[in-house]
């Protein structure tokens, strides 16, 4: 009994995920569980709690304060504005942190790029720098991108395999520390998110004259999807709502381009072993198809080997005469410019590539002066008046 | 002791069952839910049998006959609801459009089979339920049964299908690892009758590696290239997009290394198989152990193909995962033999 066509196109109309979705379950009640069993701790998110909706309806607390800071091992080395803009912005909320110097790295690069290590490695330096938080008693938060998407990972593999927990307990044993799992792993840009409208209510720059365009980092959203931010109000919530969020919370224009799902080029293994396909993918497959299809002011992102790939690659294609040439940055530099930060003594947009010098200007802010006051701190130093700057001298 | 054999699902597995129960002197009832015997490929369309591209309403009409011609009661239009006591004495209650009834068995044979993966669960964006053109391997069986290969989107034939395999097998996000057996073989079947009823159409199988068990290697897979010029490409699909009228495929050609972007005028996802409603529900009213994916668990495995975690009850055909239909044939007649030895078999005498 063959059916019409129509049959067919009728049978698609409509998705019917069924009563049981177990992307909808919620984690945490298998955490709490494992926390009666013994199994660890749960480092409870401190108050004041904003929560906030996840791809799959379960909610997420983000801590507003009294936050650890877990750094990424690439935006300290390369882009440092882009961790000291988070810091900037988090002091000028009024919002106490810790920046702890007994955090390691996750390690988590290398394992993506199928270079290094094992399960039971890989979880036991996550818990180990969990438990280091724990013992402050400030909350993580993670800066970096993959470190944030691999702990979840690492929260998974922890909440199903019994022996991975038993192999990571005799390690932490050896190490002296306790096994503690954080209720939430929270990234920063979702605190960027959370407070997105008190960032916006300090906001001294005009932004509504800025197109940006948004790369999400693939390790936020693709891994473990469903413990990551989505928001109705924001692509209709068919797409993470980080940074797009806190961009259009500071008045500025986000424009759609047809690549928005890609990688960046990173890709872990090749740029590391392929680094000419990372820089053809930044550039041909991203930054050209955002400006022939939104020609941005700049374009937005929140982690680091994001930043650096879509930023530094496009030198070499400028010598080739492509069509390149936008300023790159993340969504807490963007932020903390619209705050009033300086771009050189917070931002540090001097370690950046492409130019942003017309950016800054279009958000009305004279870098030519801007950097002969960074000059002059400069000087001090060179005189050995000082031997860093601190956060009195950046404002 | 009641003597009858109830069989639940008058699929492939299901009438092979019935029918060997029957020829073997065994009273049997063979219990449908649909109207129709024939099971999924008859309520699906399937136009083609892989790999004989026998007709599949002719292919299953025989064996429909078959049941008939043995004298098994058919009960089409009822399902069960409940089952007590213990082998091999079953009392199972079936309820129908004329109210309920309650059948006497001494062993039950349990054949509910699969559904197909729905792909809106799928989680590389292939817009199932966005794009018109975005089809299931079921779909495209109907449409090369109706002998209308169409877009659905503008009803002309297409110039360019892509097949998209392992749609919801082998993926551990999904939670289904497995690898469903029969999609490769199935999607190089279509391939081929696309070929021969869109002659100028070109058609491109995405594949992560080709599983064409045993002989489906030269009955079909080497046919499809040299003979019907399908073209297999290994790489992995992540995305469609619409671009203009057509289909813009996304994915990474693994061979080469490199991103890749093919426009399509449909695109066919190999969907997978996953235990059907009637199966997980059988697990649950007659009390046998499912597996994870909650196909029915095989007690002795590999040897004994379908015995059950419950004395007197076995399973075959794709209740018990994926199957080809050799599979199920297979293991519906040795589910029949199983169970007629179990009430058959004569007490060993004590001196």
């Amino acid at each position: 009994m063959p059916i019409p066509v129509d049959a067919l196109l009728k049978k698609k109309e409509h998705f019917d995920r069924g009563e049981h979705d177990p992307r909808s379950e919620d984690f945490h009640h298998e955490l709490f569980k494992l926390e009666e069993q013994g199994e660890w701790i749960v480092h409870r998110a401190p108050d004041p709690i904003v929560p906030v909706e996840t791809k799959y309806g379960v909610i997420k607390k983000i801590p507003k304060a009294h936050l650890w800071h877990h750094k990424s091992c690439g935006q300290c080395g390369h882009i440092p504005g882009y961790s000291t803009s988070i810091f900037w912005v988090m002091r000028k909320l009024g919002y106490d942190y810790n920046d702890p110097r007994d955090q390691t790295s996750c390690t988590a690069w290398n394992y993506y790029a199928s270079a290094t290590s094992n399960a039971a490695a890989q979880a036991a330096v996550a818990m180990r720098n969990f438990a280091a938080a724990y013992e402050t008693g400030y909350f993580p938060l993670i800066h970096c991108g993959t470190s944030y998407g691999h702990y979840k990972e690492v929260r998974e593999e922890l909440m199903h395999h019994p022996e991975l927990r038993a192999q990571v307990r005799e390690i932490m044993g050896k190490l002296g520390k306790q096994m503690v799992m954080p209720e939430e792993i929270v990234h920063y840009s979702e605190w960027f998110y959370a407070m997105r409208h008190e960032i916006a209510a300090q906001q001294v720059r005009d932004f509504s004259g800025i197109a940006a365009t948004v790369h999400p980092a693939c390790h936020y959203y693709k891994l473990v999807e469903g413990d990551a931010i989505y928001d109705p109000d924001v692509y209709g919530g068919q797409r993470t709502a980080i940074v797009t969020g806190v961009a259009e919370a500071l008045g500025a224009e986000v424009r759609n381009y047809s690549t928005w799902f890609d990688c960046c080029g990173f890709g872990f293994r090749h740029i590391l072993v392929q680094r000419d396909f990372t820089r053809s993918f930044a550039t041909l497959r991203k930054i050209e198809r955002m400006k022939e299809e939104a020609d941005p002011d700049v374009v937005l992102t929140h982690d680091t080997g994001c930043v650096t790939t879509l930023d530094k690659s496009q030198f070499a294609a400028m010598a080739h005469g492509r069509n390149v040439g936008v300023p790159v940055m993340s969504e807490a530099q963007f932020a903390a410019l619209a705050m009033g930060a300086h771009p050189y003594k917070v931002c540090q947009l001097h370690w950046h590539s492409a130019d942003y010098r017309p950016l800054l200007e279009k958000m009305g802010i004279d870098w030519e002066a801007a950097w002969a006051e960074f000059q002059q701190d400069l000087k001090r130093l060179e005189s050995g008046e000082k031997q860093y700057l601190t956060w009195e001298d950046v404002g | 002791m009641p003597e009858t054999i109830a069989v639940i699902g008058g699929g492939p597995a299901g009438l092979e069952a019935a029918r060997s129960v029957a020829d073997l002197g065994g009273p049997v009832v063979l219990i449908e839910k649909e109207s129709f015997l024939g099971g999924t490929p008859i309520r699906e369309n399937y136009a083609a049998l892989t790999p004989n591209m026998e007709s599949a309403e002719v292919a299953m009409g025989r064996l429909v006959d078959g049941v008939n011609a043995a004298g098994v009661e058919v009960l089409l239009e009822h399902e069960v609801t409940a089952c007590e006591g213990e082998a091999p004495d079953f009392r199972l209650t079936v309820k129908g459009a004329s109210g309920e009834r309650v059948i006497e068995c001494g062993g039950i044979i349990v054949a509910t089979g699969f559904e197909h993966f729905d792909p809106g669960r799928e989680t590389q964006m292939y817009g199932y339920y966005e794009h018109p053109d975005v089809l299931a391997l079921q779909d495209l069986e109907a449409m090369l049964k109706d002998h209308n290969v169409v877009r659905p989107s503008t009803g002309l034939p297409p110039e360019r299908i892509c097949f998209v395999q392992c749609v919801g097998s082998r993926d551990r996000q999904i939670g289904n690892e497995y690898c469903s057996k029969v999609c490769c073989g199935v999607a190089s079947k279509e391939a081929i009758e696309v070929r021969q009823q869109v002659p100028g159409c070109q058609v491109f199988i995405f594949y992560i590696d080709m599983r064409m068990y045993g002989y489906w290697e030269n009955q079909i897979y080497w046919p499809a290239q040299e003979e019907h010029h399908v073209q297999y490409v290994k790489g992995i699909i992540t995305e469609v997009l619409k671009k203009g009228d057509k289909l813009l495929v996304r994915g990474e050609d693994t061979t080469m290394g490199r991103p890749m972007e093919v426009t399509m005028d449909m695109v066919i996802l190999s969907v997978g198989m996953e235990p059907s409603a009637g199966t997980r529900a059988m697990s649950r009213i007659l009390g046998i152990e499912p597996n994870k994916y909650g196909f029915i668990e095989v007690s002795n495995p590999p040897l004994d193909t379908v015995s059950t975690s419950r004395r007197g009850i076995w399973a075959c055909g794709a209740s018990l995962g994926p199957a080809d239909l050799e599979d199920c044939a297979s293991s519906g007649g040795a589910a029949a033999m199983k169970a007629l030895a179990f009430l058959r078999r004569k007490p060993v005498p004590v001196n």
